[in-house]
């Protein structure tokens, strides 16, 4: 209906300004695209609250699903930052989150969505005094939600921000610090249960691999 | 890579870069003066399409040189995606109809043109079985039937060509039911002229819609969201059918020779001069063929199965009416289905902005007669309001909306799309939409108790918390505190513990616990948790007898041991639980230790979750082996370790399913056994039952296999493809050389087996059909046990076999725990037959054999019920 209105699940200007793709590839990228760049989050949003909105646009009887969320991290503390990854297996829930969750609240902030190039190694950290992630650093209003002057608030605040410090303190840099989330279903290796056991990776990183064999940099998000 | 180098900077490449984006998309956007006439056509009305006609007419006849194809597209393009536009389209034509000052009169009209352009779009639609636009188009048609450019016959020979329809032959309910509403609205807008020409064909067209309503009516039952699992009559209280409406106001207006239709929609068309009857001739509609559906053509064109696309079984369509007839429009009145389709229509065709969706619903009153809608709140009253009309706007939309969100088995778009639509609406005029949405609440809540089905109930409740958490999670609780009176399991109980359940996800324990009012905050009034939902790690207790055994396994997984070591120190446990022999399986307790202490190391966040089974996923395959026994402990330890976070054991079943640790039948066959003593407080539990959240693992389950099938089945499509293309190269390059040398032909031969890769697509293919149906089966019979339980069945409900009557219903005001357990157990049976009815269809006769054949010759009341979901949403007694 693109005569009438503009579909709100077409690529923003957010993109990848590192990328050494050409332009023509990233969109061909982005057509297909499975991955979500999800900002402004609350730095005390928990994955299984975005799970929780995140999976209304799942088609599980499609295949689809929630394949991976990855929080993105303040690179020296390790604490949530404001933005993260939710990975699906389908493009089609990549689109839906466009048209139904972008610009809705989740923890009681306004959340924005973009299509994403797809997560690669070491994208998780941003901000932080070297990190990437630039988009509301001019921030200027009160905002409890993103730390600040929200910290005495009340016991509940402190106890919830106590836990959102530790809970990525182990958080891990490096190939396969990222779980993949499991891929497409494969019949089961006639082999004895030993033979399982040698495998010690998931065998479901396909996705992964996808995105390794592009070579991408490592490459900032920038909103403009 | 240093950050900062890129961080800082910058800014100047950056700016450039920015403008290098503008400069793409302004080259992009450039209009030539044709594309300007599109657009003018298409955005008639902005401010007063009456006004703007002439101008507009004026702008077409002065666009030199003509393009008659780019106006017939602007027309397609307006009708046919701004429906409530049409009656402006047909004046706009009619104008174009009107001789052009400096031609001769002999000279085809320029509506004409377009017109006979126009109609190629529409054979187009047609061609493609594209039925919103095919319906819409033939709202045009009919408009301009009535303002004299289309003959009056050729306009019937087009309607009658969509009732034939419902005459083919094992037409789907579905195709019938678009057709009868091509058929039926043409003749809403043109039935003045269409009587006044030829009044049987009124009848014929509305008694062959009628015909095909009555044979419906078993679907209807399945499908109603207010009718008791008892009655076989549809119960009509509160909600509204689709093509009963349809038929009621074809009754309706047939009797007033549809004179009434001039009060329910404008007919600007009517404004311009009569034509000259004497020399002028309407053009006459082409004939048409509707042709079959497109994925209905050859549907046992493979005998594995895997050509077979699944189709959405399409049902009647029921909505729940919210508001008294004073305040929103009755749809079976013809200015309130007219109103309907007309909102239904936007909602469908703005789904990809649902921003401009809520804008475009909040203007509709402009494209009907002024007195239509209450005027807004301090707007000035510029037109009297018509009597027995003047509805509120606000409370229109949203009863519309909230109708197809609430369409069973499903609504038609994703549920959040509805859901964001109204979150849009109130965010444009809170004051207006607010109140209409909370009485909407109230009503919703209302019906709860009367009966509204639990799946209307279900996506009530996740409506109710998404939409909540938009608007600060501020709700009146406080009024629904008398209702903690009402039996525990009551719907309307059932529903403030799963609205606060869904809220408490999207936010926080301590955030929901704060909006409620005392009364509700205590542990006994099962609202909600006096704890946050974590954890519990069964042997963090130092007095499980088991505690020192699961803390050596939960040190190994700290230190990352290697899967070899866990599973040797894993044996060395195993030897002394055996000879420990104190009544236990050893296995089961080990598996219990394995699974809480994998998840205990993941517990801090999903990824974590995902993380910590990755590293170990060798470990628990080898643990769960190809023993079903041991697939269920695994499930049971997992719902333990969550068991006051449900929403975390749907995310762990669904991984353990996707990594192939448990299959898709394990969970089903678990849900039946367990699912009651998750995370229930003892006293909500109770004997045999399903409540919503099983059901979400079932459907977990259910979805999961489904999905996978229609993965491979895609898989093998496309191998075979490429396997075809291969063989065609081969096969020309053989016909090429056999002209050369005959003899070297037959080396390169094309070959006759299937690739390696396609082989094992194919396998994969019948293996996951195998487990489809295994599923399938599995929830069926579990279904069957929880609601005719065989005498021996231990943890029987003794009310499932009595809450079926229509006696037992009206007495339900008596009901307890245990009655209204069994009545959300039917009402989720037939959930399951009606939304999985395609995929159960594949499989009709095995299903049946297995789980129903034995209630052939009883009477049981259980089994009777149970058939009868069976057969009509298996298509048996359509």
């Amino acid at each position: 209906m693109a005569h009438v209105v503009s579909s709100l699940d077409q690529p923003s200007n957010y993109k990848d300004s590192q990328a050494r793709v050409d332009r023509q590839k990233q969109n061909d990228l982005l057509a297909k695209s499975t991955t979500l760049y999800v900002g402004n989050l609350s730095f005390y949003t928990t994955e299984e609250q975005i799970y929780e909105v995140f999976a209304k646009c799942t088609s599980p009887e499609d295949g689809g699903g929630i394949k991976r969320i990855i929080m993105g991290l303040d690179r020296n503390t390790r604490t949530p930052c404001g933005f993260c990854f939710v990975e699906y297996y389908t493009h089609a829930e990549a689109l839906a989150s466009m048209r139904y969750v972008s610009g809705t609240k989740l923890d009681e902030r306004i959340i924005r969505c973009d299509l994403d190039l797809g997560y690669k190694e070491g994208r998780q950290f941003g901000r932080g005094k070297s990190g990437g992630q630039v988009r509301d650093e001019h921030r200027q209003d009160y905002d409890p939600g993103r730390g600040g002057w929200g910290a005495q608030a009340q016991r509940a605040e402190i106890e919830r921000r106590r836990e959102v410090e530790e809970r990525y303190a182990d958080a891990q840099d490096g190939p396969g610090a990222v779980a993949g989330g499991g891929g497409d279903w494969k019949q089961e290796d006639s082999g004895a249960s030993t033979n399982k056991l040698k495998r010690e990776r998931s065998p479901d990183d396909d996705g992964d691999e996808r995105l390794v064999s592009l070579n991408l940099p490592f490459f900032r998000v920038v909103h403009l | 890579m240093s950050y900062e180098r890129h961080g800082r900077g910058g800014g100047y490449r950056r700016r450039h870069r920015d403008r290098d984006d503008w400069d793409d998309r302004r080259r992009e956007q450039q209009e030539t003066p044709d594309d300007k006439l599109k657009i003018a056509i298409i955005k008639l009305g902005e401010v007063d399409p009456i006004e703007e006609l002439p101008r507009l007419e004026q702008q077409i006849r002065d666009h030199l040189p003509r393009n008659i194809p780019i106006l017939s597209e602007a027309f397609r393009i307006g009708v046919t995606e701004q429906p409530y536009k049409s009656p402006f389209y047909a004046a706009l034509l009619r104008l174009l109809y009107n001789p052009s000052a400096t031609n001769t009169s002999e000279e085809t009209p320029l509506g004409r043109l377009v017109l006979e352009d126009f109609w190629k779009g529409f054979q187009s639609y047609l061609d493609k079985v594209a039925w919103r636009e095919t319906r819409l188009c033939i709202h045009f048609f009919a408009h301009l039937t009535v303002a004299g450019l289309v003959s009056v016959d050729s306009l019937l020979t087009l309607l009658r060509s969509f009732t034939a329809v419902l005459d083919e032959f094992g037409v789907s309910h579905g195709r019938a039911k678009r057709a009868a509403l091509c058929a039926g609205e043409g003749l809403i807008i043109a039935g003045s002229v269409l009587k006044a020409h030829n009044p049987d064909s009124i009848d014929e067209i509305i008694n062959a819609i009628q015909a095909f309503n009555d044979t419906t009516t078993n679907l209807k039952w399945l499908v109603s969201p207010t009718t008791p699992v008892s009655a076989q009559t549809v119960q009509h209280e509160s909600t509204s059918e689709l093509l009963e409406t349809l038929l009621n106001v074809l009754n309706h207006l047939n009797q007033s020779d549809f004179n009434d239709v001039t009060t329910c929609f404008p007919q600007p068309y009517k404004n311009s001069s009569d034509l000259d009857n004497s020399s002028f001739i309407p053009y006459d509609l082409p004939l048409v063929l509707v042709p079959p559906e497109v994925i209905e053509l050859d549907p046992l064109s493979s005998d594995s199965g895997e050509d077979v696309s699944i189709k959405k079984e399409e049902w009647p369509e029921f909505f729940v009416r919210l508001f008294p007839n004073d305040v929103s429009p009755d749809p079976n009145t013809p200015a309130g289905y007219i109103i309907r389709t007309a909102l239904l229509d936007i909602v469908d065709i703005f789904e990809v902005n649902r921003k401009e969706c809520a804008r475009l619903l909040l203007e509709y009153p402009k494209w009907n007669l002024p007195g239509t809608f209450k005027p807004k709140p301090g707007a000035p009253t510029t037109v009297e309001p018509t009597p027995g009309k003047d509805w509120q706007l606000e409370s229109t939309i949203i009863e519309c909306v909230l109708g197809i969100y609430l369409l069973l088995p499903e609504s038609p778009k994703k549920s959040i799309y509805y859901t964001a639509l109204i979150t849009e609406l109130c965010k444009l005029s809170p004051s207006t939409v607010g109140p209409a949405v909370g009485k909407s609440i109230r009503k919703l809540y209302q019906l709860t108790s009367d009966g509204l089905d639990v799946e209307s109930a279900r996506r009530f409740a996740e409506w109710f918390a998404v939409h909540m958490s938009n608007f600060g999670f501020q709700w009146v609780w406080k009024e629904w505190i008398p209702d903690l009176n009402l039996t525990v399991q009551h719907p309307k109980r059932a529903f403030m513990r799963r609205a606060v359940e869904f809220e408490i996800r999207l936010a926080y324990h301590e955030r929901i616990m704060k909006t409620l009012p005392e009364p509700m905050q205590s542990p006994d009034a099962y609202v909600i948790s006096d704890e946050a939902p974590g954890p519990a790690y069964d042997y963090d207790d130092p007095t499980n007898p088991h505690h020192e055994s699961a803390a050596s396994i939960l040190n190994l997984f700290r230190g990352r041991a290697k899967v070899e070591d866990v599973i040797a120190h894993l044996d060395t446990l195993k030897a002394s639980l055996e000879s420990a022999d104190d009544g236990v399986n050893p296995d089961t307790i080990l598996r219990s230790m394995v699974v809480q202490s994998l998840l205990q190391i993941g517990s801090r966040s999903f990824s974590h979750f995902l993380n910590a089974i990755e590293r170990y996923l060798a470990l628990l395959r080898n643990l769960a082996g190809n023993n079903n026994g041991a697939k269920a402990d695994i499930l049971t330890a997992a719902a333990a370790f969550w068991r006051h976070n449900r929403q975390m054991v749907s995310i762990v079943f669904d991984k353990l399913m996707q990594y192939q640790i448990v299959d898709p039948t394990d969970v089903a066959a678990w849900t039946f056994v367990n699912g009651v003593t998750v995370g229930q407080l003892a006293e909500l539990a109770g004997p045999l039952n399903l409540s919503a959240f099983e059901w979400d693992l079932l459907r977990g389950a259910i979805d999961k296999a489904n999905g996978r099938v229609t993965i491979a089945r895609r898989k093998v499509a496309a191998l075979k493809k490429e396997d075809d293309d291969a063989r065609g190269r081969v096969k020309a390059k053989a016909d090429d050389t056999m002209e050369v040398d005959a003899e070297k032909a037959e080396t390169v031969a094309a070959p006759e087996t299937d690739s390696p890769q396609l082989q094992s697509a194919l396998k994969a293919f019948s293996s996951l059909i195998k487990e489809q149906k295994a599923v399938l089966s599995r929830t069926l019979e579990g279904f069957v046990s929880c609601l005719a339980p065989s005498p021996d069945e231990p943890r029987a409900n003794p009310h499932s076999r009595t809450v079926v009557s229509e006696d037992a219903w009206e007495n339900r005001a008596n009901w307890g725990r245990d009655e209204w357990n069994a009545w959300e157990t039917w009402g989720w049976c037939r959930q399951f037959c009606r939304v999985y009815s395609p995929y159960l269809r594949m499989y009709n006769e095995t299903l049946y054999t297995i789980s129903l054949a034995k209630f052939e010759k009883s009477t049981d009341p259980a089994g009777e019920t149970l058939k009868s979901i069976w057969s009509t949403a298996t298509g048996q007694d359509a």
